[in-house]
């Protein structure tokens, strides 16, 4: 192999960016997982079809990138370096976008993203609303690179900071700088991570491991992988300089099975980087050495929790230990380790680059720098954003997310992943970092945001949410094991209408008892939906519980269809998509559901023409009223 | 945790276990630690100066009550919080005549259930959140004992201790969640699943999970008491749990100096069958024509009398056993010597590796040390383990190599088969059976090359040790001993690592054809790296019995093989079996006594048949692998006629008008014991109750000196007649003339004395299935055996076990005996497998 040091490694550097020079027109397809289901891939291939049909390899260029975040739209694909932006783009354009845009200039119009509210055409992607307002640090360059290939990184200065902190700065100082730039860890706890690699420094031992833990398990957030997969160097960059800093030798990314894509990436990535000297012995011609591994996880949620996570790596049972014993003192095979999520290793070679000056000069007081959540629910923008700390939820919801979906009202927002809580209307305007969502109740978590709409029922979301944890519990400890299954058991009652009056204080003991009693995060945060809503939406539970109805018309057991006879116009087709045929009724006479047939499936509703609707739901006392004349007229 | 157990301060838990790394599951042993977030749990948290705990807030106390009431969700509870609980316990008695358990008075562990205990203590009255019933199968489909998960509470000390402790790993928690239950790879039986039956489970078990199947239909024990496991040489303090008069069951002593709480399936579920077994022998039988009929002592004594007064000295053969007594022994000795004037005693003690060991040592006038404490194996930095499979044949002796292990010690294994234990160790030396003293031989080469040799050459012997290393060409050593170099090379360097190492030899080395040059290297080898050198002897007195017979026999060991060869030759002969020898159906002695608790085949073709009683029903000591002296307890009277064997004895030189051997009770016996025989000096048995720790006394090292040999290869060849390999197991699963891996049903599951193990390669070639009969035969002759297929054994090769008293037609020891120095050695024997008439 080729010896390589630090000059060596510019010398290629100038020469990828000399080559690079000339400006060639660039399709960038998104190769996101999301953009994936969209069929990307194919249209990738298109294009290349396309151009070398048009004989216009030499003037064109196609990559696939990594994801772009606004997944909604996918696939994406942006002509550069005019940053032109075209969503939804599907094979059928791909002849157009090649003859008007590449070949004549042109724009087209029907791909390009409509801003709903001024209803303009927006060409350029950093002028899109959902762009616009964030701050994309971590995320900037995925939209250029193809992950697969590391000059792509190189040439955009990847791999700089490493050399910097090779050969220009000892241990203690890019300790130092991680510091003071104020990086908290992005995993969920929000502990500074300089402070955690100092402890790990400190820590006496002939061998330490460094860990990237990448094993996202939160329903609908997504940015770890997102970032494995779109610009893995980055990650492992952040590694290596979390290594040298520590004084590790040897490292593990902790993926879950389920992201191949990112196994992928991220072995392709790994296997480049060692050609380079990035890794293995002598990295960059200095005396430090150290190497990757990548872990397949099976893909369990507590595996997500460090310490079992750290047994999984050891070939034990996913179960979580009892700390201290900290990672920093006593981790992997005993040693002491020091384990970080992916986006925090991404944030350390900006910070290493730019500066902690720099760096903290983003975000609030106590939270410094960029977060990425994810934005999924009721919202008309879902994907990956990437906003500074400290920005109003109204903003990240409003401004960025477009608002919600089908002009309802929101109602809710759920950080944090299952173990989060639900944020009310109320508190739209809190600034969003680790310690005010903490005093909401909720948690940074891993940046999840499942936005909610008015149609949902927030005893039926906590309910949802904790029979996840209850699923994903290890087992090994009693009050999470079993707490979350009691907490399970009334929640569901609650929704059957079965709920008793001291239901709520047996729930808040219960979740109390939960919070305080578990052995790891996962059982001591699990209760959070639950205790959120009981702060937030008390008024909904105990709708449920006295008057036996849902509000939200969402719990099945609560609510009741109804044909409004005034409304209906018989035009047989929910009594042809009834499934169960509980509705009776002729052509162009009004319909009857069979209150006693019935299994709510919500076809009527959802089959009865908008400009009719005459399929209703209700609940409680104007249910009972309803049930009553049904099987009045029964009998 | 631990430092408030020991300060007396009481803090409720229901998974931690003094023998177990703090898990931190069942959150009851929460406390509060001034300064401290949240509440940790004692059991996992370390004491630190200066910390403020308190283990008993109102706080704390409501949280572990919530708790607790969680765990009994899902465990019956309607018992525990019933109204009535009281009155309950006072006038019923627990029915325990049923399956499924659904409150306490069903339970089997009702009144002796730490649920129950911690219950009492947090004062539970109520559950508040409803009872889920888990409605899991229970397994009864494995020995011994069932599980039932519906009782169990996830506490995972079964799983805990299986791993940790016992280093099996066969239960593991499985799925995730409220789902979360225990069980086994894939859910299968625990006979698949690699589960040696120890027990430990059960024995850490808080509640009715786990229920050994002899006591769960039983009512309430009576008593408990403790005394000594004299299934092998390891002695584990066990107590016996029995009921007016009857043996129940038996449990590990937690107050055990060497097993410390653990046992193996012989001491937790066999030990409870063998004193009332059905084939024990209750009176003195006397053969009529071709029947044995019953006869009183007086008749019995006085036949045998006049009957041996027809032989000439030479001509009466007496066989002594290694599970007798060193009082039994000592008085055997007495009797053969004083009273009947005979030399000619034998007893398979002399095919133990002890043996091996002492012969080495008398000829060449060196005096190992014996004694080493099996708790201090734990200590240790390299083990070489060799010649045994030490889970089965010394399980208390693995656990503590296993914590050496645990601890980062290198374990090297020396064997031809691949043991369950092979995954702990950090090499495998597989060398072709019969050639490990080459094996040793270049180890010791490979380390004379590289250590300084000045310390060494002053060692007696040490140049010839070296001249005839010369001969060992290390490129010839996968050819000879059919191990790599590099292996070797890798062997030699752990030796030359840290301190010096603890060898362990079992009997395979000592019983294969080259017994004596194996001895010699591995001698020669531990010397070299100034390494220990312990033999593990299988049955429990084997210490007792050598120390004892050497001192009537001026110091000298009996070859085994010429007692077989005396006792085949001529059938003019008395043989007098106190002890199992292989007695071929052909050879019929012309006067035969059994003295045996139990009957088989050749108590039945006795002339007179003696009935002693077993370990429970007399006292006296016994000498374990340690050293250790230890006594057994008389715990019932012996079973109707029964009688002790020094009292049959003494009984006999009254007889024959001999004075001075006339002994009332044992402890007169150690009395005197203690007077004549150097090293019993201390042994009281006063002491010995009071629970001092005794070791047989040794004398000081000896002079230090290489033994000479010669490496000339040999092995055992196989040929095309007979083309496998067939390698004796020498069991320990006897008592007496009961052979319990085929009596006891339990034992018979998962170690079948009949099963002839093979590997699955060869038994597709040779057209055979797991339980097909088939017949071996050998050069001498031919056994019975049912196929089992195993995944340790290596392709040509094939496993029997070799038990002293199994019936003849399925015995291995005709396969291997009678001995003959041409032809093949004491455990490989080259044979035919042929398909059996079912």
């Amino acid at each position: 192999m080729e010896e390589i040091d630090f000059t060596k490694l510019e010398e290629i550097r100038t020469e990828i960016e000399k080559a690079r020079k000339e400006q060639k027109t660039c399709v960038t397809v998104c190769g996101g997982t999301g953009c994936h289901a969209y069929g990307c891939l194919k249209v990738a291939q298109a294009f290349k079809d396309e151009i070398k049909k048009q004989y216009l390899q030499d003037q064109v260029d196609v990559r696939t990138t990594g994801c772009h975040g606004f997944c909604e739209r996918g696939p994406i694909v942006v002509i550069q370096p005019y940053g032109i932006f075209y969503q939804r783009v599907h094979l059928e354009d791909i002849h157009e976008i090649i003859s008007s845009t590449i070949i004549e200039n042109k724009i087209v119009n029907r791909l390009l993203y409509v801003d709903p509210r001024t209803n303009k055409s927006i060409i350029k992607e950093k002028e899109v609303p959902f762009y616009k307002k964030q701050r994309r640090i971590i995320f900037e360059n995925n939209g250029f690179i193809d992950p697969t290939d590391i000059r792509d990184y190189i040439a955009l200065d990847g791999y700089k900071a490493i050399t910097k902190a090779l050969f220009e700065m000892t241990s203690e100082e890019v300790i130092a700088e991680i510091k003071a730039s104020g990086l908290r860890g992005r995993g969920g706890a929000g502990f500074s991570t300089g402070i955690k690699w100092e402890i790990c420094r400190q820590a006496k031992s002939d061998t330490k491991y460094i860990i990237c833990n990448a094993d996202e398990g939160d329903p609908g957030a997504y940015m770890d992988r997102s970032l494995l997969e779109g610009n893995p160097h980055s990650v492992i960059e952040g590694m290596i300089i979390g290594a040298y800093a520590i004084g590790a030798a040897e490292g593990y990314i902790y993926v879950r099975m389920e992201y191949p894509l990112a196994v992928r990436n991220v072995t392709i990535a790994l296997s480049q980087a060692r050609k380079l000297s990035l890794l293995g012995q002598s990295i960059l011609g200095s005396e430090f050495h150290f190497d990757i591994h990548v872990f397949r996880g099976a893909g369990a949620f507590v595996s997500g929790e460090e310490t079992s996570l750290m047994a999984s790596i050891e070939g034990r049972r996913a179960f979580p230990r009892q700390r201290p014993p900290f990672p920093a003192q006593e981790g992997l095979w005993g040693k002491p380790t020091n384990i970080n999520n992916v986006e925090t290793w991404a944030n350390v070679p900006q910070i290493i680059n730019r500066g902690a000056d720099w760096y903290s000069q983003i975000g609030t007081r106590k939270s410094k720098g960029t977060k990425i959540f994810s934005l999924v629910g009721k919202i008309n923008n879902t994907g990956l954003v990437e906003v500074p700390m400290g920005m109003a939820l109204k903003e990240i919801i409003y401004d960025i997310g477009g608002g919600i979906k089908n002009n309802k009202k929101f109602k809710a927002v759920q950080t944090g992943g299952p173990s989060g809580g639900c944020i009310p209307a109320e508190m739209l305007d809190l600034p969003i970092d680790f310690d005010t969502l903490t005093k909401a109740g909720s948690m940074m978590g891993s940046g999840g945001m499942i936005v909610m709409d008015e149609d949902t029922c927030m005893v039926d979301v906590a309910r949802y949410f904790l029979n996840f944890t209850q699923e994903e519990s290890c087992g090994k400890c009693v009050p999470c094991r079993i707490g979350t299954r009691q907490l399970v058991e009334i929640l569901t009652r609650i929704t059957r209408g079965q709920g008793e009056e001291t239901d709520l204080k047996r729930l808040e003991d219960l979740a109390t008892t939960v919070k305080m009693g578990s052995l790891c995060g996962l059982g001591q945060t699990a209760p959070n939906p639950v205790l959120t809503t009981l702060r937030y939406f008390r008024k909904e539970c105990e709708a449920h519980i006295q008057k036996k109805s849902c509000p939200a018309l969402v719990c099945k057991e609560l609510i009741c269809y109804y044909i409004d006879p005034e409304k209906c116009v018989g035009c047989l087709l929910c009594l042809k998509n009834c499934p169960v045929e509980a509705i009776s009724g002729e052509r162009k006479k009004v319909h009857v559901i069979d209150q006693e047939l019935c299994i709510k499936c919500s076809v009527c509703f959802s089959v009865c023409p908008p400009k009719v609707s005459a399929v209703f739901k209700y609940t409680g006392m104007k249910k009972k009223r309803i049930m009553d004349l049904a099987s009045k007229k029964k009998n | 945790m631990e430092v408030a157990r020991q300060n007396g301060v009481f803090i409720p838990s229901l998974c931690d276990h003094p023998r177990l790394a703090p898990f931190s599951g069942c959150r009851l042993c929460i406390v509060e630690v001034k300064g401290r977030r949240g509440y940790p749990p004692s059991c996992g948290t370390y004491i630190q100066e200066g910390m403020e705990i308190h283990t008993d807030t109102p706080k704390l106390r409501k949280l572990r009550k919530a708790i607790l009431e969680l765990i009994l969700t899902e465990h019956p509870n309607a018992c525990l919080i019933c109204s009535e609980k009281e009155s309950c316990d006072e006038f019923k008695s627990t029915i325990r005549k049923t399956g499924e358990v659904t409150g306490c008075v069903l339970c089997f562990n009702n009144n002796d259930c730490e649920l129950q205990d911690v219950s009492k203590v947090l004062k539970v009255e109520k559950v508040h959140f409803p009872s889920v019933y888990r409605n899991l199968d229970i397994k009864k489909e494995d020995p011994f004992f069932d599980r039932n998960y519906n009782l169990c509470i996830l506490c995972g000390r079964c799983v805990r201790i299986c791993h940790e402790v016992r280093g099996a790993s066969t239960l593991s928690f499985v799925y995730r969640g409220s789902q979360t239950v225990i069980g086994t790879v894939l859910d299968k039986p625990l006979t698949e699943a690699g589960c040696q039956f120890c027990g430990a489970c059960v024995d850490v078990c808080p509640t009715g999970a786990l229920a050994e199947r002899a006591i769960k239909y039983e009512s309430l024990p009576g008593e408990k008491t403790k005394t000594i496991c004299p299934l092998c040489s390891i002695g584990c303090e066990i107590e016996l749990i029995f009921r007016e008069g009857k043996i129940l069951s038996s449990r590990p002593s937690n107050t055990g100096a060497v097993n410390k709480g653990q046992a193996c399936v012989k001491g937790r579920f066999v030990i409870g069958d063998i004193v009332h077994a059905q084939q024990r022998i209750l009176l003195p039988l006397i053969r009529k024509g071709k029947k044995l009929e019953e006869a009183s002592w007086e008749e019995a004594l006085n036949y045998i009398v006049q009957s041996l007064k027809k032989f000439k000295r030479k001509d009466i053969i007496l066989v002594a056993s290694p599970q007798a007594t060193c009082e039994d022994s000592y008085v055997f000795q007495r009797f053969a010597h004083e009273v009947l004037n005979v030399k000619n005693i034998s007893s398979t003690a002399s095919l133990s590796p002890l043996a091996a060991y002492q012969v080495l040592a008398v000829e060449n006038g060196l005096k190992p040390l014996l004694n080493f404490k099996i708790e201090d194996l734990s200590k240790a930095t390299t083990l070489f383990l060799m010649g045994t499979d030490i889970p089965v044949s010394h399980p208390i002796i693995w656990l503590e190599v296993l914590k050496a292990v645990n601890n980062g010690a290198r374990l090297v294994v020396v064997s031809p088969v691949n043991f369950s234990i092979n995954r702990y160790a950090s090499l495998w030396l597989q060398a072709k059976p019969g050639t490990e003293y080459l094996l040793f031989g270049f180890l010791s080469r490979i380390i004379l090359e590289r250590e300084q040799t000045q310390n060494l050459s002053r060692i007696e012997g040490f140049s010839a040790f070296r001249k005839s290393l010369e001969g060992l060409n290390l490129s010839q050593s996968v050819e000879l001993t059919g191990v790599e170099e590099s292996l070797l090379k890798k062997a030699s360097e752990t030796l030359l690592k840290g301190e010096p190492a603890v060898f362990l030899f079992g009997t395979e080395l000592t019983q294969s054809g080259s017994r004596n040059k194996n001895m010699a290297a591995l001698w020669n080898l531990a010397l070299q790296t100034r390494s220990q050198l312990f033999p593990l002897v299988l049955e429990n007195n084997v210490r007792g019995y050598l120390k004892i017979g050497q001192h009537f026999q001026k110091g000298k060991i009996r070859d085994f093989n010429q007692s077989l060869q005396e006792l085949s030759e001529s059938k003019k002969k008395a043989l007098y079996l106190s002890g199992p020898i292989h007695y071929p159906a052909k050879t019929q002695a012309e006067f035969l006594i059994v003295q045996d608790s139990f009957m088989n085949e050749t108590a039945n073709r006795a002339d007179v048949v003696l009935p002693t009683p077993t370990f429970a029903e007399t006292e006296g000591t016994f000498i374990n692998v340690e050293g250790r002296v230890q006594k057994t307890r008389k715990i019932i009277e012996p079973l109707e006629e029964s009688r002790p064997e020094w009292w049959i004895f003494s009984a006999l030189a009254r007889k024959m008008d001999y004075k001075g051997l006339d002994f009332k009770k044992p402890s007169e016996i150690i009395k005197e014991i203690r007077k004549t025989i150097p090293g019993f000096e201390k042994t009281w048995y006063s002491s010995l109750q009071r629970g001092k720790e005794i070791f047989i006394q040794e004398g000081r090292k000896g002079r230090e000196k290489f033994v000479p040999l010669k490496f000339s290869p040999m092995a055992v060849e196989t040929s095309k007649k007979y083309p496998f390999l067939l390698r004796v197991v020498y069991s320990l699963d006897y008592y007496k003339n009961l052979v319990l891996s085929q009596e006891i049903k339990g034992l018979r599951r998962i170690r079948n004395s009949r099963w002839i193990k093979i590997c699955l390669e060869d038994a597709e070639k040779l057209k055979l299935k797991e339980g097909n009969s088939i017949v071996l035969e050998s050069f001498s002759g031919e056994i019975k055996g049912v196929v089992k297929i195993s995944d340790s054994l290596p392709k040509g090769m094939a496993e029997a076990q070799l038990l002293w008293n199994e019936e003849s037609l399925f015995s291995a020891s005709h396969l291997v005996f009678p001995f003959s120095k041409k032809r093949h050695s004491l455990s490989l024997v080259p044979v035919k497998i042929k398909r059996g008439s079912s």
